[in-house]
This record gives structure tokens, C-alpha cells and sequence, in this order.
């Protein structure tokens, strides 16, 4: 410290100082970057033996087969799911959508309560209305500006309202076998559905890494701010992510009526929040602009192994949604323990 | 409205402006009007549709049928108010109303005190967890709900468990000759004492602080962590006193007896004015936001309306009135 | 082209008596200048000179009402960034643009892929041999393919400005680029490289180098203006002018002692120490700082962006953690863990964002008054609102707080009144001791600066010790009785400010850099 009185020179030059401060809003990212590409594969590899290893009956084919099959549902929840986790945003929505696609399909494919069948169409316009709702998820919060959670509890709410209404009180029930054949039939061992959630994940991958959709969803949730600084319409691809989400949603709930042979409301029971937490586990981050399709995937590996592995070790299975419910909290307060500071906002 | 400013560039005073349109002006009357307003109309139509809906009897019955609800939602209103949600009340409820039914051959009348006890306790849990690990209050609840859901599942052995004897009886009965249902009364004194609370001490106008402008509140030595615990505290504390409400009347607890709330709760408190941004709401509008939906569930019935039709309208109310609450100029960027 | 082609031809940037004008504040009163080809033009000025907004017109996120920007000759309006884009103007950004989990060529093509992009989807090859095309031009070695949080922080200044001359594909011609206060965070051999890519830069593009840092523009600019008040006060060529004398036009006349009301700054070397800091370390911000300020004293802090000097008051307050280093008030040892505790013990503090940070904007000009001390009009855990209004009247009274009724939202006040009103809230207990106030003149006009200038002359004749962060140096200078200069974390310098006897600015600037 030098006392400089006017009129003096004062020490030229920079001298050997502490390096300045960066604004850097990365540093803290590179950590857990770290943890959330090889955590979750390592953990699902732990997992498998660890079972393997209480449980000989485990590690068998037949149930590894179940497992895949069980965990293909999930699987295409979670690929429309990380596209909007993706771009920082939460979808509430998932049993909502599923349910009101799920009693679409069921009534417009041969069914024993009306006339129509219109096969494959009926798949079609399942998941068209699925986008529809998802769509408006979009629309809502882009347009009014309403937070994610909020609006896709409200279009949730909606679902579950069309598709009781749908229901009218007499379970509509599939006539083909052609149809749930998709659930039954075999494979490789596995059903004709679990192929269908195989593609959906490579589509996904695809969109993810080589479409505009993707990239631009990942730039979106890496900095909105400067997204929209760089000119890109973040509004309709927000919106179109949504929409995506809500035709894979649909989907699901073709699919998951497929398995059961008959369109119910709670189709999607469960289905939100295993997905949330698949997609936390295998490293997609809530926050946004982190993870993938891919990791997701490892997510719902590691949670459908979990549910399987402690049913055959003999734990309760409404054990479940209790533990997911820890996980989950767990995970995102691990990512985010470093980026804590006195009198930050935090809502 | 906040305006984009490049990376570096701080915002300088004059550039952006306060969205004021809330407290002054039109538009700020209409909004602090428009719930009563809308609530008369409601009453005036149901009445118009069904004269006997004016009779003392079902005016009681239906303020009896709201209490849950109306205690639940002035709980989670607290919560709302800091700018934070709540998402696990409903499941809360439910979780305390199987504890009810469990504790009540062992602690009689005293099994529902426990169990909003029990229900604070969790509520607390979720609060240290949003203010230690800074965790947004949506993640954390949402998770909250699946641990609670999980334990009244667990705790039940996923079954209903059904309540004999009259040790609640004096949760759910008709009082003196004017009948004037119990829980109401309960109800009443709760949202009573919430309000006498919030008024009287700087509370109110801390929570509205937190809400409005939490930076400058931190600064201004609100003591904002311990006012976030405590709001989501009371919103256990009501969730649970809720759950055993339900019992009294179903004379059975279940892991899923309040799951149906959430939405309703919701909807109750933004319809009823507070603005799901926080910093601006309150007892008294929650209470008639609560009384908005309750006639409005009488109304669809009276005209008709297949109750299936009541997630539809819940859902798209909530959109619509929040819609119309929401202050913008909170978020650059909405997520 | 010969000499007589270049004068002839129109210059690349041409800005034309450009006026902007917020609500209370001026913020541009006729700026203009113009720009040449393969030119670097320095623009200097003080905060508030309207630097900021000069740059928003031109990037297009703020429309000026009044006043043209004319490019290669032809008027332009610029409404949106990819708009001033396209017309061919581009800024490098103080604080990072880039997207941080994409790669470099996405980052520098963003939302301009062209041919990178076909039908939706991406083709990387092309994308990269796009972005390598730009990263030519600065001639460094980046990969366009490595994600871009990776890189350094230099070489992501690098790809900041490969982003920029990309705007060469876009528009017609060579881009006009706007390098905002570039070398404000970054060392010595960074700044030497920075300064290499403008004279690579300047084969490719037209600059414009804005910065307070007068030996630097000086070096590096062909001309230079310089701004005050939001007007162009002055071209100069760097070969024949110095810092001095810019900066004497930067600050116009010579600070008017009544204004700061001068004549009210009483000697306090003999008065007690009040506060005293020890060693105050904040990790990657500031490095075992120490000072002391006496009873009624004013100290100055100056320094640049990434002094540390914000974060150090903050922490003063309670606001920030100190890693380490010891703060004492009135001889006893404080440790804050928020501002709570530190407003028991008699701090108060102004922050630089009112709107934000300052006030609850939504809430009573009551309310906001009382909100720190609302033990002082509380019955217990009671409010006593009877006291409360006594209180509150008491105070807008003594500070002359413009506002209708006490209970009106503070934010329908004007400015000035709004910072009067926040700066009665910290006097209502009655014990303040320690005041200190960031940038609390910001925005504000003539008369309500004045204002607050009294008023902290009048918590000074208290005995109240204060530590102010001014938004110029001639407030600084102005209203301290020391001034400790900060710089990269540091105290670099102490000078004393007694009336009469106050340096110059230019010593304390050089201190400050």
C-alpha cells in the first residue's frame, strides 16, 4: 500500500498483481460435468452386479428380457422429456397427455364400444392429439408467459378431464389381436414394443445431434438470454419442443394400451415422475442445456434395474416412489451444492 | 417489463420501469376486485338456477364441504406468497390422513393434532432442504410429494384404513340449533388466526417482500431463510390438519385420499387473486378464491355438468387466472 | 486506392446527432461521429457519458428517438441484434456471448449457418469449414469443433471475435465491429495479444474500441472522441493530444465546490476509529485488504470493474462471505453472516441497483422506510402502525421526500426521492454508525445529486463513518476526505483528500489501471 500525495507520479505499470476477475458463469459447470458423463453408467453397472449378486435370479435372460420390456414405456416418456429438460423448462404433463391419447386410441381402433377401427390411423391421430396438447403447452408458456410447471399442470389436468370424459364410465376394451399382438409378441425375446421404443430412442438421438430442433433446444437451455441475443426464434422452438414431447407422450399411451388391452385414465400413473428421475440420474439436468437422449436412457436403465432388482431381493415395492422422490432431490442437490452463495435467489 | 441487456452491460437506472399497473391504476382495481365480483356473480347464478341453494342448510353444507380445501390452500398460500410452490400438500394430507386413522386407537381425538404435528415436521424438512441446498421450491416439493406419497403408501400397506368410534366426531358434527358444521368453524379459526398473525406482526409485509423483490428484502434484513422454513412449515402444519379433516368425515384414511387436491388448492389461490409470482395476495383472498371454487363445483352440478368435465375446468381456470395474475416483469425468461 | 478514392468514399459508420432520453434521464444529447474503413476509432468517457446506450443504438436493442445511423452511406434502422447484424454491425461483448454447451462453430455461426444447415439439419463438416473461415482471419489454431466452455478464456475471447467478423458473410461488405471495454478483465500478455487480433481486426473490418482506459485507446486508436452528458465534446488525434488532457474534456469543468457542498467536509484526523477492516480476503476477488475509517469520516474507494471493490462492501455488509480477515466496529470484532446482524449493529447499505436491490418497489414508501428497523416501531412482535407513521413523517419531512401520501408504491417517486427515501431508512433506528453507499447518485439529475450529497455531509457532521463508491471520480474526489484506490484485489494506493489540497483525477485513474 503506497500513500501518493497530489502531484506525485504514482508506480507505473500493472506490477505482479492477483489475476484479475473473470466473469465466468462456466467454472462451476466443469465439476459436475465430470460426475454426469461417467456416474451414471458406472452406477448402472454397480447396480446389475450388485444385484446379480444378492439375487441369482437376477441376473438371468428372461429377466433381463422383462426388464427391457417393462423399462420400454418409460424409455419413450423419457426421450420427449429430455427435449424440454433440455431447454431449462418441466413438463407436468405426462399423465395428463398419455391419458387423453390413451382413450383416443382405444375408442378409434376396434374397440368394444363403438364401430370405428381405423388401424394404424388410430396410432396416428393418438399421437396427433398428444402433440396437440403439447402444443398448447408450448403456446401457453411462450405466449401468456406462464412458468413451465404451472401450465403443464393445468394441460395436465385437462388430459385426465378429457380422457374421464372419453371414458364415460364404460372401460373401452381392444378387440383385435392384430393389435395386442404388438405387446405379446416375441422377438428376440423381446416384444414387437420394445422395438418401437428402440427407435423412438434413436430418433431421438438423431434430432438431438443433427437437427436444428435439437441443437437450437440445447442452446435455448444453455442461455436464453443470449439465444434470443443471437436472433433465434427461441418462442417457436420452445414451442415445437413441447409439441414433440406431447406427440412421444401420446405415444406412450398408445403403447401402454396396447399392453393393458384397454384405455384407462391412469394410464400414466407414476410415469412423470420416473422420468424425472430417470432423466436426473443419467445426468440431464433440470437446469437445462446439459445431458441427452442418451443419458436419460442410462437413467431409465438404472431406475427400471432398481424397481426390478428390489422386488426380487423382497423389498416393498411401495418402497418405490419413496426412494425416487429422495433421488431425485438428492441428485439435483449434489450438481447444485457448488453454485451455492450467500443471499443467492432461489425460488 | 425487464428489458435484454448484452452480457457486461449492468442495466442502467432509467432503462427499465416497474410494471405498476399492479397497485395502481385500472387494471390493479379490477384485479382486486374481480374475485369478489366473480364470486357474486357465481352465488347469483347458482341461485337463479337453483332458488334452494340460498337455503341455510346448503349454504352450511357447502362451506362445510370446502374446509379441506380452504385449509390446505391458505397454507399453501404462505408458500406462494415468498414467490415458492408447494406441489407435495396434497400428498401430505393424504400421508397424515392414513397417521390419523393409525393413531387414532391410541391417542383418540388427539390423533389429528399429531398428525398436523407430523405434517409440519415435514413441511420443515422440505423448507431446510430449498434453503440449504438452494434447490428451487418446485423440485423439492415435487420430490417431497413422492416421499410422502411413498410413506402413506408403506404405512398403510397401500390399503384404506378405515376409523370407528367417535373420537373425530367433533371434526365433522353440526353445532346448536343453527347447525353450523364444526369443521367450518375449525377452518375459520385457523384461517382466523393466520390472518389476526400475518396482519398484526411485520410478517405480512415481509413475506410481500420476499415475493416482490427478495434481493433488496435480503438487504433490507428480512430474515428471508427463516421466513421461507416457516411458510413451508405452515404449509405441512395445514396439510396435515387437512388430512385428518378428511378423516373425520370419510371415517377412513388413505394413502390417496387428498391426492386430488393439488389442483383445486391451486386453482383456489390464484383464483382468488394472489399471483402465482408471489408478493401479492392473502388470506382473505384465498378464502374467497376457495369459496369461488366450492360454488363453482355446486354449479356444474346443479346445470348438469358431468362431474368429469371438473379436471377440465380446474386446469384450464388455473391457466386462465394465472394468466391474468402473473406478474411479467418478473421474468426475462420464463422456463 | 489512392488517397483522393478514400477520402471520397463515405465512411463506414456514420452517426448523426443521435438523441435518446429515458424518462428522468438524458441518456444521448446529439452524439455524432463517423467511422472509416479499416479505421479503429476510441471512444472515451466517463459512466454516465451515455457510452452504454451508444452501443445498444448501434447493436439494435435500443432505438434511439431521434437521430441517424448511417451505414456505408445508407440510413439504417436497427431493430434487433441479427438486424444490425445483417446491416453489418457487429460487438464484441464485455462479458462472454458465447453459449457455453455448444461448440465454437456453432457459436460463431449462430443463427446464421447458412450452408451449414440444410433443411433442418446439420452438417457438421460444413459448419466447421464455415467457422474455420473466420477463425482464418484471426489467424489462431482453435478447433471449431471443441465445445466451447473448454477453451480458455482467452482463446473464447478469440472465438467472440471470429463471431463477429462472421458477420462479413452476412451483410454486404466488411463489418463494423464494437469492442465494449474488451481489455477491462483480462492480464498484461492478453491485453498485448487482444491487441495484435485489432490490428489483424482492422484488415477486415472497421472498429470502434470503446474504454475508459486512456493510455490504451490512445495507443490503439487512429482518433479519438470523446463523450459527456451523452454528447460528442471533442475528436482528437492520439499523436497529438495525451490522457490528461482527455480526460480533463471527459469531466468538463472543474468540480464546483458548492455542489458537493465542499465547504461541510470538517477535518477527522483526531476522531476515533470507527471501523476498522484487517486483512480482508475474498477468494478470486480481493486479496488481504485493510483500512480504516474514522467517526464523521468519508472514505472514497475507487477502482475499475474486477477491482474488488463492490464485492468487498458487500461483504462488509454481510452480503458476501469473507474468506478470511477480521472487521471491527467501534473496537469490537464483527462477524456477519448476513446482513441482519450487521444492520443490529448499526450498518447501512446503499446498493448500485436501486431497483433491484434497493427498495421493494411495489411496497409503501412507509413500508420500505421502516423495513430494516422494524423493531423501532414494533410493539414486541406487534406492528405499531400509529408510531410507524410518526416515524415515517418525521423522516420524509427531514429529507424532503416528494410523494403524495406515504402509503404510494416508492416506485411511482423519481428517482432522486427514491434513493432519499432509501437512505432514511437506514437513519430511523437512530444508531447508525457505519454507512456504505454504492454508486448512490447513479441516475439521478443535478438537483436530487446535490440533495444527497447534503445528506451525506449531514450523516458525517453525525459522526457517522461512511465508505462511497462513486460513479465518477470527480464525486469521489469531491466528497472524500481519503481515497484508497483498489486495484486487481488490492489497495494499490491511499491519497488524501482534505479541501483544498484534492489530487487530480488523473493521479487517481493511474492508480486505478
Amino acid at each position: 500500500m503506497t500513500t501518493v500525495r497530489p502531484g506525485e507520479a504514482p508506480p507505473a505499470g500493472r506490477g505482479d498483481s492477483e489475476r484479475p476477475v473473470r466473469p465466468n458463469r462456466l467454472a462451476a459447470w466443469r465439476r459436475s460435468d465430470r460426475i454426469s458423463v461417467f456416474g451414471p453408467p458406472v452406477a448402472l453397472v454397480l447396480l446389475i452386479v450388485g444385484f446379480s449378486i444378492l439375487n441369482p435370479q437376477f441376473r438371468t435372460m428372461g429377466n433381463f428380457r422383462s426388464i427391457l420390456d417393462t423399462a420400454a414405456v418409460l424409455a419413450v416418456v423419457a426421450v420427449g422429456l429430455t427435449f424440454v429438460l433440455m431447454l431449462g423448462a418441466i413438463d407436468l404433463s405426462v399423465e395428463g397427455i398419455m391419458a387423453a391419447s390413451a382413450l383416443s386410441f382405444a375408442l378409434l381402433i376396434a374397440n368394444n364400444r363403438n364401430e370405428i377401427d381405423l388401424g394404424f390411423f388410430a396410432v396416428v391421430l393418438a399421437v396427433g392429439i398428444g402433440a396437440v396438447f403439447g402444443g398448447a403447452n408450448g403456446f401457453l408458456s411462450t405466449r401468456l408467459r406462464i412458468p413451465s410447471f404451472m401450465t403443464t399442470l393445468g394441460v395436465s389436468a385437462i388430459g385426465i378431464g378429457v380422457a374421464t370424459v372419453l371414458f364415460g364410465g364404460v372401460q373401452p376394451t381392444i378387440r383385435s389381436a392384430g393389435v395386442t399382438a404388438w405387446a405379446t409378441g416375441d422377438i428376440v425375446g423381446l416384444t414387437p414394443l420394445t422395438f418401437v421404443a428402440l427407435g423412438v430412442i434413436l430418433l431421438g438421438v438423431g434430432l438431438e445431434r443433427y437437427t436444428r430442433f435439437g441443437r437450437y433446444a440445447r442452446v435455448v437451455g444453455g442461455a436464453e438470454d443470449l439465444a434470443l441475443l443471437s436472433g433465434i426464434p427461441v418462442r417457436r422452438y420452445k414451442t415445437l419442443v413441447f409439441a414433440f414431447a406431447g406427440a412421444i407422450y401420446g405415444l406412450a399411451g398408445v403403447m401402454v394400451t396396447i399392453k393393458l388391452g384397454s384405455g384407462i385414465v391412469a394410464v400414466g400413473s407414476g410415469l412423470n415422475f420416473a422420468a424425472i428421475t430417470a432423466a436426473v440420474i443419467g445426468g440431464t439436468l433440470l437446469s437445462g442445456g446439459r445431458g441427452g437422449v442418451l443419458h436419460s436412457i442410462v437413467g431409465v436403465l438404472i431406475v427400471s434395474v432398481l424397481a426390478n432388482g428390489l422386488v426380487l431381493i423382497g423389498v416393498d415395492s411401495n418402497f418405490q416412489t419413496a426412494v425416487q422422490g429422495f433421488v431425485v432431490v438428492a441428485a439435483v442437490a449434489i450438481t447444485n451444492w457448488p453454485l451455492r452463495r450467500r443471499l443467492r435467489v432461489v425460488k | 417489463m425487464t428489458t435484454v441487456h448484452p452480457p457486461g452491460m449492468k442495466p442502467t437506472e432509467a432503462i427499465t420501469t416497474i410494471d405498476l399497473r399492479r397497485t395502481t391504476g385500472i387494471r390493479a382495481q379490477v384485479l382486486r376486485f374481480m374475485p369478489i365480483g366473480v364470486l357474486a356473480l357465481l352465488i347469483i347464478s347458482v341461485s337463479v338456477a337453483n332458488p334452494n341453494f340460498l337455503r341455510p342448510n346448503s349454504l352450511l353444507t357447502a362451506l362445510d364441504s370446502s374446509t379441506p380445501l380452504l385449509v390446505l390452500a391458505v397454507g399453501a398460500m404462505l408458500v406462494i406468497l415468498c414467490g415458492s410452490i408447494d406441489l407435495s400438500v396434497a400428498a401430505l394430507a393424504s400421508m397424515c390422513s392414513v397417521l390419523v386413522a393409525l393413531w387414532v386407537p391410541a391417542l383418540g381425538g388427539w390423533a389429528i393434532p399429531a398428525a398436523a404435528l407430523a405434517g409440519a415436521i415435514a413441511g420443515c424438512v422440505q423448507g431446510l432442504v430449498h434453503v440449504i441446498a438452494q434447490i428451487p421450491s418446485f423440485i423439492v416439493t415435487l420430490g417431497g410429494l413422492a416421499v410422502w406419497s411413498g410413506i402413506g403408501l408403506i404405512v398403510s400397506g397401500a390399503s384404506t384404513i378405515g376409523v370407528t368410534g367417535s373420537e373425530l366426531e367433533w371434526a365433522f358434527m353440526r353445532l346448536g340449533p343453527a347447525r353450523i358444521p364444526s369443521a367450518a368453524l375449525i377452518a375459520l379459526a385457523v384461517v382466523g388466526v393466520f390472518a389476526l398473525v400475518l396482519w398484526a406482526t411485520p410478517l405480512k409485509r415481509w413475506y410481500e417482500a420476499i415475493g416482490n423483490a427478495e434481493p433488496a428484502a435480503a438487504i433490507a434484513g428480512v430474515p428471508v431463510s427463516a421466513l421461507k422454513i416457516g411458510a413451508f412449515t405452515a404449509s405441512g402444519l395445514c396439510a396435515g390438519l387437512a388430512g385428518g379433516l378428511l378423516v373425520a368425515r370419510t371415517y377412513s384414511g388413505a394413502p390417496n385420499l387428498a391426492d386430488s387436491l393439488l389442483l383445486p388448492v391451486v386453482a383456489a389461490i390464484v383464483v382468488g387473486g394472489t399471483a402465482i409470482t408471489g408478493g401479492y395476495g392473502g388470506v382473505g383472498r384465498t378464502l374467497i378464491g376457495v369459496l369461488i371454487i366450492t360454488v363453482l363445483r355446486v354449479g356444474l352440478s346443479v346445470a348438469g355438468v358431468n362431474p368429469s368435465y371438473e379436471q377440465i375446468v380446474y386446469g384450464s381456470l388455473v391457466i386462465l387466472a394465472v394468466s391474468l395474475t402473473i406478474d411479467r416483469s418478473k421474468f426475462a425468461f420464463v422456463k | 486506392m489512392t488517397v483522393q478514392e478514400m477520402i471520397a468514399e463515405p465512411p463506414m459508420l456514420e452517426i448523426v446527432d443521435l438523441r435518446k432520453r429515458y424518462s428522468e434521464t438524458v441518456a444521448l444529447d446529439g452524439i455524432s461521429f463517423e467511422v472509416r474503413r479499416h479505421e479503429v476509432v476510441g471512444l472515451i468517457g466517463e459512466n454516465g457519458a451515455g457510452k452504454s446506450t451508444l452501443l445498444k443504438s448501434l447493436i439494435g436493442l435500443v432505438q434511439p428517438d431521434s437521430g441517424e445511423i448511417r451505414l456505408h452511406g445508407s440510413k439504417v434502422k436497427l431493430r434487433s441484434i441479427s438486424q444490425a447484424g445483417a446491416a453489418g454491425i457487429g460487438m464484441v461483448f464485455q462479458e462472454q456471448s458465447l453459449i457455453p454447451n455448444i461448440t465454437v462453430a456453432e457459436n460463431i455461426l449462430l443463427g446464421s449457418e447458412g450452408s451449414g444447415v440444410r433443411g433442418g439439419f446439420y452438417r457438421w463438416k460444413e459448419l466447421a469449414r464455415r467457422a474455420q473461415v473466420q477463425l482464418d482471419k484471426i489467424g489462431c489454431d482453435i478447433d471449431p469443433r471443441a465445445i466451447t466452455e473448454t477453451l480458455s478464456f482467452a482463446d473464447r475471447q478469440l472465438v467472440e471475435i471470429a463471431k463477429v467478423l462472421a458477420i462479413e458473410e452476412r451483410s454486404n461488405g466488411e463489418p463494423v465491429v464494437l469492442l465494449d471495454e474488451p481489455t477491462s478483465v483480462l492480464d498484461a500478455d492478453e491485453i498485448e495479444l487482444l491487441f495484435a487480433q485489432i490490428e489483424r481486426l482492422r484488415k477486415h473490418a472497421s472498429v470502434v474500441f470503446v474504454s475508459h482506459r486512456l493510455d490504451e485507446v490512445l495507443r490503439i486508436s487512429d482518433r479519438v472522441y470523446v463523450l459527456r452528458n451523452g454528447q460528442t465534446v471533442g475528436e482528437y488525434d492520439p499523436a497529438t493530444t495525451d490522457a490528461t488532457e482527455l480526460h480533463r474534456m471527459m469531466i468538463g469543468r472543474d468540480a464546483q465546490g458548492s455542489h458537493y457542498h465542499e465547504d461541510r467536509q470538517l477535518p477527522v484526523a483526531e476522531a476515533p476509529v470507527r471501523l476498522r477492516v484487517t486483512g480482508a480476503t475474498l477468494k478470486g476477488v480481493c486479496q488481504a485488504v485493510s483500512f480504516e475509517v474514522r467517526k464523521g469520516e468519508v472514505l472514497g474507494l475507487a477502482g475499475v470493474q474486477g477491482s474488488g471493490r463492490e464485492e468487498l462492501c458487500r461483504a462488509l455488509f454481510g452480503a458476501m462471505a469473507l474468506t478470511s480477515g477480521e472487521i471491527a466496529v467501534d473496537d469490537k470484532v464483527v462477524n456477519f453472516s448476513s446482513p441482519r446482524p450487521a444492520i443490529r449493529e448499526g450498518f447501512g447499505f446503499v446498493p448500485a441497483e436501486r431497483r433491484t436491490e434497493g427498495m421493494v418497489a411495489t411496497m409503501s414508501v412507509a413500508e420500505n422506510i421502516t423495513l430494516p428497523h422494524i423493531a423501532s416501531v414494533s410493539r414486541g412482535p406487534f406492528l405499531d402502525r400509529r408510531a410507524e407513521a410518526t416515524v415515517v413523517k418525521h423522516w420524509v419531512e427531514a429529507l424532503r421526500v416528494k410523494t403524495p401520501t406515504t402509503s404510494a408504491p416508492l416506485a411511482s417517486l423519481s428517482g432522486g426521492n427514491q434513493q432519499k427515501a432509501v437512505l432514511a431508512r437506514w437513519m430511523v433506528s437512530g444508531d447508525l454508525r457505519v454507512l456504505i453507499l454504492d454508486h448512490p447518485t447513479r441516475g439521478l439529475d443535478v438537483g436530487a445529486k446535490s440533495e444527497v450529497y447534503r445528506l451525506i455531509r449531514d450523516l458525517s457532521d453525525q459522526g457517522i463513518a461512511t465508505v462511497l463508491m462513486a460513479d465518477s471520480l470527480e464525486e469521489t474526489i469531491a466528497m472524500s476526505h481519503r481515497i484508497i484506490v483498489m486495484k486487481d484485489g488490492e489497495v494499490a494506493a491511499e491519497m488524501a483528500c482534505d479541501p483544498g489540497a484534492k489530487p487530480s483525477p488523473v493521479d487517481v485513474l493511474e492508480a486505478m489501471i
